[in-house]
């Protein structure tokens, strides 16, 4: 989706009410996880878990569920392609200083009929209003003794850089929107799946249950889950990065054992 | 069939990899080489991060080189001294081009520097070695005379200090061009991932003019030692190293090479060169396309930010 405004300044987070402040009179929705420990398994598959919800609408105007699920935010670091003298090179690194490890939504219609704009933008709901951390100006970081460039949002390409961070996320199914992933079971009783991919990131995950209502929010539940890794890949990742050192020294004992053990094989033949 | 590799975080498909690594070890056992230059390519052709690939397939030219060094040694064709002053070259080389991929990666132009580094040396070598070899085919063919070669060492490795006796290479020169040509090899296998016979077995035969039959032999001794300190290097600087691939490709690697190996005396040596000058032409051009052909998206993400 195109838009040609940069997006305003992160608004004030709106204020979520409170939990269960339940009337028979009032429209609210209440919302669980089958699990709030999600154990990824670092195989080629990755977790899928289920929210579930019901909807208490006693009035006569039809109500929309937006289910949003957020990872833990971490920088993102970019580079561009650029043609030189013919030749297409990498501009130096950009940096995002946050921007979610995982992002989806889920809702029963596309989230442009649901509200509008600017309602969207202020609850940072939906993959075009999901907020990336920007400053003001732009500067830059050394990290690593790189230096980086941190993405300003009042320059002119800060709209390509964001939109491809969201598109290579979109890429790898950690940031995805799902205009008909709610479905309803029953009468104001409804479900929408969690897919976490393989790459997820660990950590603590949010997630909202909105309720709208006439393009307005009249509603949220607000749940958290924890994912965590595990399985043997899992093992050796966290391996590789505790005791970099060992590791290293395994794989080429291994690697040595390896062709020792062919040629001992092979001569005997 | 597919599993998931931990540190390039993709799946693949396995058989598909032991397949790979039995046709990348049969012909390095058909060439005399250790084919980590074909592999690197396919790996990146698959999917795998060029880093991952550089890092993980440098533990598989390890395993390949051990088994060849054994075979060497037991027909005393290995010149130890050589070898070690080389691998004290290649230690150096090796920290020194681990260091660079490092900064060069956090960079985000280490597939820059992979893909320069391909165009650049293979096509260099693969253009001299069809070159070479099918001027001899030619010759052959017509009947000529082979001309006589010139049998004489570059007279600047006479000038220069740190003199050696290298009994078994029947050399007596100085340490410092064996030891220059190591850190050279380093360097290439911190970056490209491969070991460095294809430029060092040249160097060895036409520069240093080594005895032919111990050069293969201390060429492997040689690349074993840096590809092991490579791959040390990586997974303890830049966490590249990915035990799961690198185990899947050794696996048919050793197998094919030893295939590779009784299938080499059936050719002549010329026509290998020439097969084995073309394939690496064509592996450099290949990796140096990318530098030219519009990617298919400008933006990737860069690594270093967890």
């Amino acid at each position: 989706m195109m838009q040609a405004l940069p997006p305003p300044p992160p608004a004030v987070e709106a204020l979520a009410p409170e939990r269960s402040v339940a009337t028979t009179e009032e429209v609210r929705v209440a919302a669980a996880l089958t699990d709030a420990r999600v154990m990824v398994d670092s195989s080629f598959r990755g977790a899928s878990i289920v929210l579930f919800g019901a909807v208490f609408n006693p009035t006569d105007d039809p109500a929309d569920v937006v289910v949003v699920v957020r990872g833990p935010d971490a920088p993102v670091r970019l580079v561009k392609k650029t043609r030189n003298t013919g030749v297409w090179l990498n501009s130096r690194p950009v940096l995002f200083e946050g921007a979610p490890g995982f992002y989806m939504t889920a809702s029963t219609r596309p989230l442009s009929d649901i509200a509008d704009f600017g309602q969207l933008r202020r609850l940072g709901v939906g993959l075009d209003h999901l907020r990336i951390n920007a400053p003001q100006e732009s500067r830059t970081v050394t990290r690593y003794g790189v230096r980086d460039v941190v993405v300003s949002r009042l320059e002119d390409d800060y709209l390509d850089w964001r939109r491809a961070v969201i598109r290579l996320r979109e890429g790898a199914a950690l940031y995805n929107s799902d205009p008909e992933g709610v479905e309803f079971v029953d009468r104001g009783l409804f479900r929408a799946e969690v897919e976490l991919p393989a790459v997820a990131p660990t950590g603590e995950y949010f997630a909202e249950v909105w309720l709208f209502q006439q393009g307005e929010p009249v509603s949220v539940s607000n749940l958290t889950l924890t994912v965590e890794k595990v399985g043997i890949e899992r093992d050796i990742f966290e391996f590789a990065h505790r005791r970099p050192w060992t590791y290293g020294l395994l794989c080429v004992l291994l690697a040595m054992f390896t062709g020792w053990a062919a040629s001992r094989v092979f001569r005997r033949h | 069939m597919d599993i998931y590799l931990p540190i390039a975080e993709v799946s693949v498909n396995w058989p598909l990899l032991v397949l790979l690594g039995a046709t990348v070890g049969f012909v390095s056992g058909l060439f005399g080489i250790g084919g980590g230059f074909l592999m690197a390519p396919i790996l990146i052709f698959l999917g795998i991060p060029p880093s991952v690939a550089v890092a993980s397939q440098a533990s598989h030219v390890v395993a390949s080189s051990t088994s060849g060094v054994i075979a060497y040694t037991n027909q005393k064709a290995v010149d130890w001294r050589m070898g070690g002053v080389m691998a004290a070259g290649g230690v150096i080389g090796a920290f020194a081009g681990v260091e660079l991929f490092r900064y060069l990666r956090l960079l985000g132009q280490a597939d820059l520097a992979v893909a320069l580094a391909y165009l650049l040396f293979l096509g260099a070598i693969g253009t001299l070695m069809l070159y070479e070899s099918l001027g001899e085919i030619l010759r052959r063919v017509r009947g000529d005379v082979v001309p006589h070669k010139e049998r004489r060492r570059p007279l600047w490795l006479y000038g220069l200090p740190l003199k050696m006796r290298f009994p078994r290479s029947g050399l007596y020169i100085s340490a410092i061009p064996p030891f220059g040509l190591g850190v050279f090899a380093g360097v290439l296998s911190a970056i490209m991932g491969v070991g460095g016979g294809f430029i060092l077995v040249p160097a060895m035969l036409y520069v240093l003019r080594m005895r032919a039959g111990v050069v293969v032999g201390t060429s492997l001794f040689q690349i074993i030692i840096t590809t092991a300190v490579t791959t040390i290097l990586q997974a303890g600087r830049n966490q590249t190293v990915d035990i799961v691939l690198s185990t899947i490709l050794l696996l048919g690697g050793v197998v094919g090479a030893q295939y590779g190996a009784r299938w080499s005396g059936r050719f002549r040596a010329e026509e290998l060169r020439a097969v084995l000058g073309l394939i690496v032409l064509l592996v450099g051009i290949q990796m140096g396309l990318e530098l030219f052909v519009r990617p298919s998206d400008l933006f990737a993400f860069a690594p270093g930010v967890q």
